[in-house]
């Protein structure tokens, strides 16, 4: 049923490439990413919002330029390429690549349609030749294991996947201090409810993956209750006994809208839905009624979901191009490492994106004071008092 | 009705063998059966063609669709790899054209599959120790039985009550899916250190060989075409046997044909229905046990990848023939797996193979359109496929 | 229509046919089923075009492309199988596709659309009451309807396809009232029938079709039934069904209080009794949907009777299948061969095993052994004569003779202990129907006992020994067959005469 939504979705999308190419904007790239406006424009506001680890690598790539542009290949799991959060902000960072000239243009990725996808996928990029291959999440773990056993000279990241020492030594897992940016975010939420009720839902239950961002958002309400005096209620996770509300995949948006609704109907009056593209149906349903915050996840919201800025509280970014960028550039460079890479807030590898203007000024300036004591370790999540 | 009338038939005889007849029939409307499928697969190429000159200009056409065949099968990773994809496509196909044969419309395939593969899985990560000549055939068979179960339901419900099995079938779709979710869950079959809904590895007794792996040909060990292939063949001959050769299947397409007729016959038609709503419902499920217990290895949400959708288009593009499922099977697996290499190699993205997918199931739907833009004069009017949502 | 000709792969289906009609004038068209007629008629309503020749109206020559040309030009028809929406009223069936509409938005002009029904209605004398909902309205009264459809769009030509087909002799009479009056307005009528009585009695002119010719024109007052049966078969036709008087054996079906409801819950078999014997033709009459159907369906285990008990040979038949009741030399001709009795789909081979496949020597176990269905196909086709080309060939391209022959073929071969046939000549032509005639009498002279059920009087009254009158479910009336008339036996079938 839902595939064949999307034939015609796509039909649509190709007639719309065709209008595009027509003035013969052609710069490489597959034709899906053309047709992705939102990877464009998301680029350019990301030059603006550089993070100092990609000022750094700017700065790095200018230094040397003897430095030779690499072809970097992404795997997709089954959300693709176009899901607004995850796979989407990873093939960010081959775009920013290939404007910093550390990528070729003949970079490229593969959506995976089904989990048997996964490995054929990583095998046709190993045929390509390409340099580095980027699995994108913790979904394809195992295979690419496999294919990184099989082939130990190629350089391999996946992301928010940490191998046990001496399983996959050569691949690159990426793996994200969520918890420290969603602590923000329940901070923020905590601060700004009027019911005094806040929720969380995650897609599939993936530790750390999905389940840290859940931690820290329910951590940092309950530091804004602890300095506040307050008793604003979290729903939806439970970070000691590990139990939560799930929708079962990161595709269907009906659930999460149905699963905001349920929320809203209890008093709640923010949502975190840490379950990739399934949290639009949260933003459009909060968009309806009105008086309902979400807070964005993996990218800023407010860049890749601009029609629902009203709602938007603010977003946990999670540096996914970053860690991306960083590994292309790692590549380019010859100082690429097999090995887990943790992404910290200390360094801006996770963050809490733009906050919406309605928010009082007082509390933005509390959100950021909390993010420079987390950024000195002064302040741990996980050690408040439970509420 | 005289001597000389039987002994001049008789005299033909020699000349055109009876099986001839059977096996290539003269008044066979051909232009439905093979040409249309024929015309639809190639009108879709071209207008997929169209797509590549507009997006990426005239001379991208031969590389792209170039690549497009050698990814599909220019080498035995890719033959294995379109085999592989093929494999649950004709399960499930199986599952839809022999419910269509009986004028029955399956849906369900894909939540047959579902609870075939879970009910495979849980035979596959039990019983640790046991041969794999009797683990591997009694995990298939819980497969099928998982199926054929998901079957009956709406089998019954549609003989007995009159329930269409379009909407039971759908609904279902979505209680399988749960289901899977649930159980997942449990501590029995969850797989240990994780919270999703992901199941233990299958045990190895319990996973479907490989078959390739005695080629000698370098990189044999990526060959991942397992023995799930040689049984889906298996089954679709016997559907192919069953429909054609059987008095059951007879039955089966009478009732579909002609209910009436059916039971003027002396034919039980409400156990026809729920007699092949089971086995749709097995076949369908056997797909399921195929991933799972073959190039999975495990079960977790969404396993089943909309084959079980695919599978509508496929049993229409096949005609609902055993044969004709076996090979657009064959076709779906080899515009899957060479659409990755030519989006690799070329700049044409694997969007297109969808395109192509949905243009051709276009086509073979609307096949007066063909016949109008290839001049095919005559032909019967469209098989109904299904009866109506009255009946 | 001059020269026209209209060629289907393998056949010319009509052949340089002309054809004239005079307004003021009953044009009969006669012909064996496949002889041509429905195409040529089709093609005059724009459903076909002509591969040669062409249509002149008024001396213009027209092209139709569709048959809204054709309805524009004046020509009109009334199909045989009614094209009515039965839940609506007649008004709303009769402007459909032509709805009067007044203001801006086009709002349907009901009140005005009536009067013109009403008026319509009264000029020709049809009585219909324009706000009566046709599922309610007995077929004679649908076929007005249909006429006035044609009316109301004004045409000059109307065509009539088999009108006569599904009315009782009684609205035969009134039928043939309409269409004289018709003709005394000034339209031109072409008239469709294979049966040779009526032609005589209502057409100015007849034109009979063989093999997609024009083989003669003649006017009634010089023509007998004779001689339009010998044109249109091509060869002299025995139009009496030759028999000698029945000598009836034991009592082989004996039904007794039978009571059977429809789907709807009707009670469609009201309490009926009686047997028929070896040796014997026992006639069923009556209008159609008068519970024969249900009848038929409960003596051959097609639905389970509410009350009563069927006795075949003494042993007590009333709740078993159709698979016993074929087992035990029961033989069925289904009312409708296309709807029940075949699978057009399938093959003559496959349909002639249709009821007998399970059983040895066509199966053996779950295998069917398609050599041996084949082989006793190929002696079948020859043995009944059922023009095909071979038994792989789908019955659907069989012609309505020989498909019904194909079933005679299927239920006579066997052992027949009894034999219900319903509606047995339905819409096959003349040759066909003698064919079909003189098989049943001849398994009667073997011993079979039969039953037939027939809405056509003359097929009742040229085969029956014995003849049950159906009204309402109730055998209201059994007359002895050589001494019954046509006349008795409408009165009968009318609710009349009790």
């Amino acid at each position: 049923m839902k595939r064949n939504a999307r034939y015609l979705a796509l039909l649509g999308v190709l007639v719309l490439v065709i209008a595009a190419c027509g003035d013969g904007a052609d710069d490489g790239t597959t034709t899906t990413a053309e047709a992705e406006g939102t990877t464009t424009t998301a680029e350019a506001e990301a030059e603006e919002t550089a993070t100092t680890a990609e000022a750094e690598a700017t700065t790095t790539t200018e230094a040397p330029p003897s430095v030779e542009a690499i072809t970097a290949c992404q795997v997709t799991d089954t959300g693709g390429i176009d899901d607004k959060s995850f796979n989407q902000t990873a093939w960010k960072g081959v775009t920013d690549a290939i404007d910093a000239g550390l990528a070729t243009a003949d970079s490229d990725f593969l959506e995976s349609q089904s989990a048997t996808d996964y490995q054929p996928n990583i095998q046709a990029f190993l045929d390509k030749g390409c340099d580095l291959i980027i699995t994108v999440g913790f979904l394809l773990g195992a295979d690419t294991e496999t294919m990184a056993n099989a082939n130990p000279d190629q350089h391999f990241q996946i992301i928010d996947f940490a191998y046990e020492p001496g399983v996959a030594d050569s691949v690159q897992g990426a793996v994200f201090g969520t918890t420290d940016a969603a602590f923000l975010a329940g901070y923020l939420a905590a601060g700004v409810t009027e019911t005094g009720i806040v929720a969380t839902y995650g897609g599939i239950q993936i530790p750390c993956a999905v389940t840290c961002f859940m931690d820290g958002f329910v951590y940092g309400v309950r530091y804004y209750n602890e300095v506040n005096g307050t008793d604003v209620q979290t729903l939806g996770w439970n970070p000691e006994d590990e139990t939560g509300v799930f929708t079962g995949d990161f595709e269907d948006l009906a659930k999460g809208r149905a699963v905001t609704q349920s929320f809203v109907d209890e008093g709640a009056d923010v949502i975190l839905p840490v379950a990739g593209p399934v949290g639009e149906g949260s933003a459009a349903l909060a968009l309806e009624l009105g008086d309902v915050w979400v807070i964005g996840v993996d990218a800023d919201w407010f860049e890749t979901l601009p029609q629902y800025e009203a709602q938007i509280l603010s977003s946990v970014l999670k540096g996914l191009d970053v860690a991306v960028f960083t590994a292309i550039r790692e590549v380019a460079e010859g100082t690429f490492e097999g090995g887990t890479r943790l992404y910290a807030i200390a360094e801006d590898g996770v963050g809490l994106g733009a906050i919406n203007d309605d928010v009082p000024q007082p509390l933005q300036d509390e959100v950021a004071a909390l993010l420079e004591s987390l950024k000195e370790g002064s302040i741990v999540p996980g050690d408040q008092a439970l509420s | 009705m005289s001597d000389e009338g039987t002994e001049a038939k008789e005299n033909k005889e020699p000349k055109e063998p009876r099986w001839v007849e059977r096996v290539a029939p003269k008044n066979v409307d051909w232009s439905s059966l093979a040409v249309i499928p024929f015309l639809a697969v190639f009108s879709a190429l071209v207008v997929g063609a169209v797509f590549i000159i507009f997006t990426e200009g005239l001379g991208s056409v031969l590389p792209a669709y170039g690549a497009l065949l050698r990814g599909a099968f220019g080498g035995w990773n890719s033959i294995s790899e379109t085999l592989l994809v093929a494999t649950p496509l004709i399960f499930a196909g199986l599952a839809v054209a022999l419910g269509f044969q009986a004028g029955l419309f399956n849906i369900g395939a894909e939540g047959q599959m579902t609870i075939g593969g879970l009910t495979a899985v849980i035979v596959g990560i039990s019983f640790e120790g046991l041969p794999a000549v009797i683990h591997l055939p009694l995990a298939l068979a819980a497969g099928f039985v998982g199926g054929a179960l998901w079957g009956f339901i709406p089998g019954v419900l549609r003989a007995k009550t009159g329930a269409h099995e379009v909407i039971t079938t759908i609904m279902l779709n979505f209680i399988a899916f749960r289901i899977l979710d649930y159980i997942l869950k449990q501590p029995f079959t969850q797989a240990e250190g994780r919270f999703d809904p992901i199941s233990k590895d299958v045990l190895e007794s319990a996973r479907l060989p490989r078959i390739l792996t005695w080629l000698p040909v370098e990189g044999v060990e990526m060959l991942r075409l397992n023995l799930g292939f040689i049984l889906a063949l298996a089954v679709a001959w016997i559907v192919y046997w069953i429909l054609f050769k059987s008095t059951i299947g007879f039955e089966f397409r009478a009732v579909g044909a002609n209910p009436d007729a059916a039971k003027y016959g002396g034919m039980a038609v409400t156990s026809a229905i729920i007699l092949v709503m089971v086995l749709a419902g097995g076949l369908a499920g056997l797909g399921g046990s195929n991933e799972t217990l073959g190039v999975l290895g495990r079960a977790f949400p969404g396993f089943t990848a909309q084959i079980g959708f695919d599978a509508i288009a496929l049993a229409l593009l096949g005609r609902s023939h055993p044969g004709g499922v076996v090979l657009s099977a064959i076709l779906f697996g080899a515009l899957r797996v060479g659409g990755r290499a030519m989006q690799v190699e070329t700049d044409v993205g694997i969007d297109l193979i969808i395109i192509i997918q949905a243009l051709i199931i276009v086509f073979v739907a609307a096949p007066e359109l063909v016949r109008a833009i290839y001049r095919i004069k005559g032909g019967e009017e469209a098989r109904q496929l299904t009866r109506g949502w009255s009946t | 229509m001059r020269n026209v000709t209209k060629r289907f792969p393998g056949v010319v289906a009509n052949d340089s046919v002309d054809l004239t009609i005079e307004s003021g004038e009953i044009l009969g068209l006669l012909g064996e089923n496949g002889a041509g007629k429905t195409t040529l008629m089709n093609i005059l309503y724009g459903l076909y075009s002509a591969d040669e020749g062409e249509i002149l109206v008024d001396g213009a020559v027209t092209k139709f492309d569709d048959p809204g040309d054709a309805i524009a030009a004046g020509i009109g028809m009334v199909h045989q199988h009614f094209m009515l929406v039965p839940v609506f009223d007649v008004t709303e069936n009769v402007v459909l596709g032509v709805e009067p509409t007044v203001g801006p938005v086009g709002t349907i002009d009901m009140t005005e659309a009536r009067r013109e029904v009403q008026e319509i209605s009264t000029q020709y004398r049809l009585e219909i009451d324009p706000s009566a909902t046709v599922e309610d309205l007995p077929v004679g009264i649908q076929q007005r309807i249909e006429i006035i459809k044609v009316l109301f769009r004004d045409a000059e030509i109307i065509v009539f396809d088999e009108p006569t087909a599904v009315l009782t002799p009684q609205e035969v009479e009134d039928f043939f009232g309409i269409i004289n009056g018709l003709k005394e307005s000034g339209k031109g009528i072409i008239f469709i029938t294979h049966k040779l009585g009526e032609i005589l009695e209502i057409a100015d002119r007849i034109a009979v079709l063989r093999r997609g010719k024009v083989v003669g024109e003649v006017v009634p007052a010089e023509a007998t039934e004779e001689q339009l049966a010998e044109m249109m078969v091509g060869r002299p036709v025995d139009l009496v069904v030759e028999k000698e008087d029945a000598d009836p054996g034991e009592v082989v079906l004996s039904v007794t209080d039978l009571l059977v409801r429809d789907d709807r819950q009707h009670t469609a078999v009201d309490r009926v009794s009686f047997e028929v014997r070896s040796g014997e033709i026992v006639g069923v009459a009556g209008v159609q949907g008068n519970g024969q159907t249900e009848l038929v369906e409960a003596l051959t285990g097609l639905t389970v009777p509410l009350s009563g008990m069927i006795h075949l040979g003494g042993e007590n038949v009333t709740l078993v299948s159709p698979r016993f009741m074929h087992r035990n030399s029961v033989a069925h001709v289904p009312e409708d061969r296309q709807r029940s009795g075949l699978i057009l789909d399938f093959d003559v081979a496959e349909n002639l095993v249709l009821n007998s496949y399970y059983d040895e020597p066509y199966s053996h176990g779950i295998r069917m052994d398609w050599d041996y269905a084949h082989q006793h196909a190929d002696q079948l086709i020859d043995q009944y004569d059922i023009r095909t080309p071979s038994s792989t060939v789908k019955v659907s391209s069989l012609s309505g003779g020989n498909q019904q022959k194909l079933i005679v073929a299927r239920e006579f071969s066997r052992d027949t202990k009894l034999i219900i046939a319903s509606q047995p000549t339905r819409g096959i032509d003349v040759g066909s129907i003698e064919y079909v005639h003189a098989r049943i009498v001849a398994e009667r002279d073997a011993g079979a006992a039969v039953l037939i059920v027939s809405s056509e009087l003359d097929e009742i009254l040229a085969l029956s020994d014995r003849i049950l009158v159906m009204y309402r479910g109730r055998i209201v009336a059994e007359v002895t067959g050589g001494e019954a008339t046509a006349t008795e036996l409408g009165l009968y079938m009318a609710g009349l005469s009790t």
